[in-house]
């Protein structure tokens, strides 16, 4: 139940002798969000992965408490020829929960996402942005206990993204964290209390949001 | 073994999803899948009973059987053996046990089988064959199949993964399995010095052991039973070992 990670040391990871981050080390507690801004391939996206278990460090530990969901891309698992409510149960118990979970919460899920009068229509007939909502709208749902974001996925209509900033503050009101990968300045002041600046697999800087963003705005200015 | 627990609403939602997926879009549906051993059985029967004259007496249920056992190991094999890399969305953007992926596409395979098993009974009545309370131990050779098929899937996935070529591999090995294991004939026709090369092959003597039971209507020798368990628990050792050794790279080779 605790949301608390940390990595230790330095932590790196390559593929073909590329090392996509190095010697990055910082901890997060309970209920502290962490920002991750960075300019395109700084790795960002790399280390979500690392903190998700999808990727593994070469050198280095990763540790972690709590749930985790990572957001990196929606619909994971998602099947075009399933139907709404058959991909939510399955993405659902990716996500942990039980099919009784998932039903039980299935109303809420099509209200959030706006699909109400979708539930059996197969996935293939809905828009890529009615998938998208549906994929946020799952995860969700899920209740954990850490959030990894990769704002890149974060497309949708106005209405659905207030809908999804709300959701975000009631979790920080909840004692969750949410690691959030932006472009976004003005989202990561909003919700993290400490930023990790990457640049080419390093870190930056780490610490406090705004003096390190006014670094990273800074470098940018001076290029 | 407690991951199985934890992610057991996991592992059923893969397999009934890749059990719909197999068949939603078809007419016919499951029943193709059991089109074609019938089919060869009708082809096998006429050649080897009418034409040649070389099969068992009552051809049709030395035969059937066999086939079907042996299409549970070929197909579950050959389907699982893509279960990592058909499923990249799966590896590469979440976290959850891989190997799940490959137990839950043999699961399928099992319910699949089992079906097949199941309908072709009624044929294989009708044709001649003895019921016996001896078919009880059907589902207990099946699962030893099960083991193996298992262990060997694990294997092969992984492999997959980084080497593509894998599967044409795999391929060849099955089609001259198809031959070498006493599917069409049996294991009395191959003479003694071969028959410990034959006992290798673990599928020969699951063939056996369902024969024994579903033709000769007796109790399989003890061999036949325990070289296959074994052969199953040494192919599950050894998957899981090349699963654990190869998993930690799949997110980066997908």
């Amino acid at each position: 139940m605790v949301g608390i990670f940390q990595i230790l040391g330095g932590k790196t990871f390559s593929y073909e002798e590329f090392w996509a981050l190095k010697g990055i080390s910082f901890s997060i507690s309970q209920g502290e969000s962490l920002g991750v801004i960075g300019e395109n391939g700084s790795g960002k996206s790399t280390l979500l992965k690392l903190i998700a278990n999808i990727f593994r460090a070469d050198k280095g530990s990763i540790k972690t408490s709590g749930k985790i969901a990572p957001i990196l891309e929606l619909g994971v698992g998602f099947h075009p020829d399933l139907t709404v409510e058959e991909n939510s149960l399955v993405y659902g118990s990716i996500l942990g929960l039980r099919n009784r979970e998932v039903k039980e919460r299935m109303d809420s899920i099509l209200k959030f996402s706006g699909l109400e009068r979708f539930r059996d229509a197969k996935l293939k007939n809905l828009s890529s942005g009615m998938q998208i909502r549906l994929g946020f709208s799952v995860a969700i749902e899920t209740d954990p206990d850490i959030f990894l974001i990769d704002e890149a996925i974060a497309v949708g209509d106005m209405e659905f993204q207030q809908k999804c900033i709300s959701k975000f503050k009631d979790f920080k009101a909840q004692d969750k964290s949410i690691v959030l990968v932006s472009h976004d300045m003005d989202l990561v002041k909003q919700f993290c209390e400490k930023t990790l600046f990457l640049s080419k697999g390093e870190a930056v800087d780490f610490g406090e949001t705004d003096r390190v963003i006014k670094k990273y705005t800074s470098r940018v200015k001076v290029q | 073994m407690c991951d199985l627990l934890k992610y057991s609403q996991l592992v059923r939602n893969l397999t009934v999803k890749e059990f719909k997926l197999r068949y939603r879009n078809s007419i016919l549906g499951f029943f193709w899948s059991l089109l074609n051993p019938l089919a060869m059985m009708i082809i096998l029967t006429l050649v080897f009973s009418t034409l040649i004259k070389f099969g068992s007496e009552n051809y049709p249920i030395f035969l059937l059987p066999a086939l079907l056992a042996w299409r549970f190991f070929s197909i579950s094999t050959s389907m699982s053996l893509f279960s990592i890399i058909g499923n990249s969305p799966l590896v590469t953007k979440v976290y959850f046990p891989r190997w799940l992926l490959v137990f839950s596409s043999c699961l399928a395979n099992l319910v699949g089988s089992s079906l097949e098993f199941a309908v072709s009974f009624p044929i294989l009545v009708f044709l001649g064959m003895k019921l016996t309370y001896l078919i009880l131990l059907l589902p207990i050779i099946l699962s030893i199949e099960f083991l193996l098929i298992v262990g060997m899937s694990l294997s092969l996935a992984a492999l997959n993964v980084f080497y593509r070529d894998i599967h044409q591999i795999w391929d060849l090995v099955l089609q001259a399995g198809f031959f070498l294991t006493p599917i069409i004939y049996g294991i009395s026709l191959i003479p003694d010095r071969y028959l410990f090369l034959y006992s290798l092959n673990p599928m020969t003597r699951i063939i056996e052991s369902i024969r024994s039971i579903l033709y000769y209507s007796s109790l399989p020798t003890y061999e036949d039973f325990i070289l296959p368990l074994l052969g199953g628990l040494l192919m599950l050792l050894v998957g899981y070992l090349i699963f654990r050794r190869l998993e930690p790279r799949f997110a980066e080779e997908i």
